[in-house]
């Protein structure tokens, strides 16, 4: 798994052009799940001399691929020049609010062009061509509604405008809304909803037309933990079945769940993008925070500090919380360390190697 | 001591698309078929219809002062249904339902659930239109035809009416969805184009004045009746066909600004 960091708070993402190539324009996608975001080229190599030509960057390509892509709104750039593609599997958009998700999101969908790049789905622009417009499911951020439909009827609605023959759109409401588990409800108005609920029949009206490509932007907001749950387990299961399921969050406990495919986006920016633990592990220059349970803490720490692995202790009464440049070197050292002290480790475990601890780090600087 | 059963989570939902499920492009009648029905049932608000309805009958309740009084004349009659009818009363309604018709989508910004579909954005439009005409018609063309036929004037007044009415129900409507997919606060756009635009132009020199949709009105109220309304000297072929090629003409520019148009 690659993993990709561009340094806060700016600056593009470095990497190889890769990705598998792109799927038919409409029908079944072709890609292999779980393909991780892969990010373009950019500047010439590192140690090139001055006026070394700069190479000219493939456009990437992927189920969505998205090259350069700027946003303004008059003076606000909402996107900065953005670029990755993405194939089969559950990744996730990762980002404070106000960071460009939505506005992302919108250009994927074809909603708004870009004032800059482009945007490719399946292989088409989605805001002019018709079928891939057909081929996306899109969870949009707002929670409104047609309030006077029943949830059927909205889930109906949205078959039928996606070209679904009229014999066979109860069949597929029903399936539609027994995913988001709101079958028995389907009568109801879905103003009547309560928020979740509403989320779930925005889900369910996404799911309708079989979509190659799906776009949830904060789908989870409003579910109760059960409901989350059996929602993540839902978009593992469409990314495993081949599609390309690209999901918004600025929930890192919600976006640590989906998986493990993560771009994350700070200030029109994308920051970062791969494996959320290889992103932690690219922090070289940060240290790694690790708690060492420890039968006589005082007599390991002393130890650590004399050793120069550590660069700050905090001592507890049961545990050793050290902060370390070198995690490897530290966790070859610690075993013999203990039986050479005479102490038994208890625990060895991270505390910052968590999306968090990413995610303060690309965002916030710290 | 308190037992608490844990939650055990649904039962996992059928994962398999239907199969059998035919999929094509969605047909422009389909697509003017849907919208109709989605945002018929979005401008039907009951607030909304009685407010409006009140508001007709002032022109209804004006057309039986007139017609009690005793010196009703065919000039009286006609005003009461031009300068309340077709000033007021049908281009306000038409106003609140056709300006909503998709501006109130996108203001509340259940637009996408349209937009984001594969099929032309003109039945979008049209549909959308023909909902907001389905709301104000009832609402408006019973007053003011009442109107009419209470002045007692006689001299084909009602006819009039009636042909007038259809052909501003249609323009105006036309122009405020117009509106409603080109700009945000439409109501107050809306208002400003009858106050201002329809209410000084109309009245004003024959050039300009041609491009106020009551001049037309008017003119097939004089052109029928025999009336002598200011402002109004076009033939009622005139006074039907353009008021027409405008609506298609505005629908059409309706089309290509939601094709372009930013949705949230």
């Amino acid at each position: 798994m690659s993993s990709e960091i561009a340094p806060p708070p700016s600056g593009p993402p470095v990497g190889p052009p890769s990705g598998p190539p792109t799927g038919p324009a409409t029908g079944p996608p072709t890609a292999p799940p779980t393909a991780p975001p892969t990010g373009p080229p950019v500047g010439p190599p590192l140690g090139a001399p001055a006026g070394y030509p700069p190479f000219i960057a493939a456009p990437l390509t992927g189920m969505i691929a998205v090259n350069n892509v700027s946003k303004f709104f008059g003076s606000v750039v909402a996107v900065s020049d953005v670029s990755f593609a993405i194939d089969a599997g559950v990744t996730a958009l990762l980002g404070p609010n106000g960071a460009g998700k939505s506005t992302l999101f919108r250009m994927l969908c074809g909603l708004t062009p870009p004032s800059r790049g482009d945007v490719s789905v399946l292989g088409a622009n989605p805001r002019t061509d018709r079928d891939v417009r057909g081929a996306i499911g899109l969870v949009p951020q707002q929670d409104a509604l047609f309030d006077q439909l029943s949830a059927m009827d909205f889930v109906s609605i949205a078959a039928e405008s996606h070209g679904i023959d009229r014999a066979s759109v109860p069949a597929v409401a029903e399936w539609a809304l027994e995913q988001v588990d709101l079958a028995d409800v389907g009568a109801k108005p879905v103003g009547q909803f309560s928020k979740g609920m509403r989320q779930r029949a925005k889900v369910a009206a996404a799911l309708v037309n079989d979509p190659a490509v799906l776009i949830l932007d904060e789908p989870l907001t409003g579910l109760d933990p059960v409901q989350r749950r059996r929602m993540i387990a839902l978009f593992h299961r469409l990314g495993d079945e081949g599609r390309c399921v690209l999901v918004s969050s600025h929930v890192l406990d919600e976006v640590a769940r989906l998986g493990s495919n993560v771009l994350v986006v700070a200030q029109g920016r994308l920051v970062a993008r791969g494996d959320y633990r290889d992103l932690r592990g690219l922090m070289d220059d940060r240290p790694h925070r690790i708690r060492l349970g420890v039968s006589d803490p005082r007599r390991l720490a002393t130890s650590l500090v004399g050793s120069g692995l550590v660069s700050a202790l905090t001592l507890e009464h049961d545990h050793v919380v050290v902060d370390t440049l070198d995690v490897n070197a530290l966790g070859r050292a610690l075993a013999p360390m203990a039986v050479e002290l005479g102490v038994r480790l208890t625990e060895v475990s991270p505390l910052d190697d968590d999306l968090e601890s990413v995610f303060r780090y690309l965002v916030e600087g710290r | 001591m308190t037992n608490i059963a844990a939650t055990p989570d649904p039962a996992p939902a059928p994962s398999s698309y239907p199969t059998g499920v035919q999929r094509g492009s969605v047909g422009n009648l389909d697509a003017l078929r849907l919208t109709y029905g989605v945002v018929l049932g979005q401008l039907r608000s009951p607030g909304r219809i009685v407010a409006l309805l009140l508001l007709s009958l002032t022109a209804t309740v004006a057309g039986f002062a007139v017609g009690t009084s005793d010196s009703a004349r065919l000039d009286q009659g006609a005003g009461v249904v031009a300068n309340l009818g077709f000033a007021v009363v049908i281009p306000v309604v038409c106003l609140v339902f056709a300006g909503g018709a998709i501006g109130d989508l996108r203001d509340d910004k259940t637009l996408v659930y349209l937009w984001l579909r594969p099929m032309n954005r003109w039945p979008i439009v049209l549909g959308a239109a023909l909902a907001a005409l389905t709301m104000a018609a009832p609402i408006t063309l019973p007053p003011v035809v009442a109107a009419a036929a209470l002045t007692g004037v006689g001299n084909g007044l009602v006819g009039a009416t009636i042909i007038a009415s259809v052909v501003g129900l249609i323009a105006y409507t036309s122009i405020f969805t117009m509106m409603g997919v080109w700009l945000q606060r439409h109501i107050v756009w809306g208002l400003a184009y009858i106050l201002i635009w329809e209410g000084f132009i109309a009245l004003g020199g024959a050039g300009v004045a041609q491009f106020a949709m009551r001049k037309y009105t008017r003119s097939i109220i004089n052109d029928q009746t025999g009336a002598r309304l200011e402002g109004a000297d076009f033939a009622t072929s005139t006074g039907i066909i353009v008021p027409l090629l405008v609506s298609v003409a505005v629908l059409a520019i309706a089309s290509w600004r939601l094709s372009h148009h930013d949705v949230d």
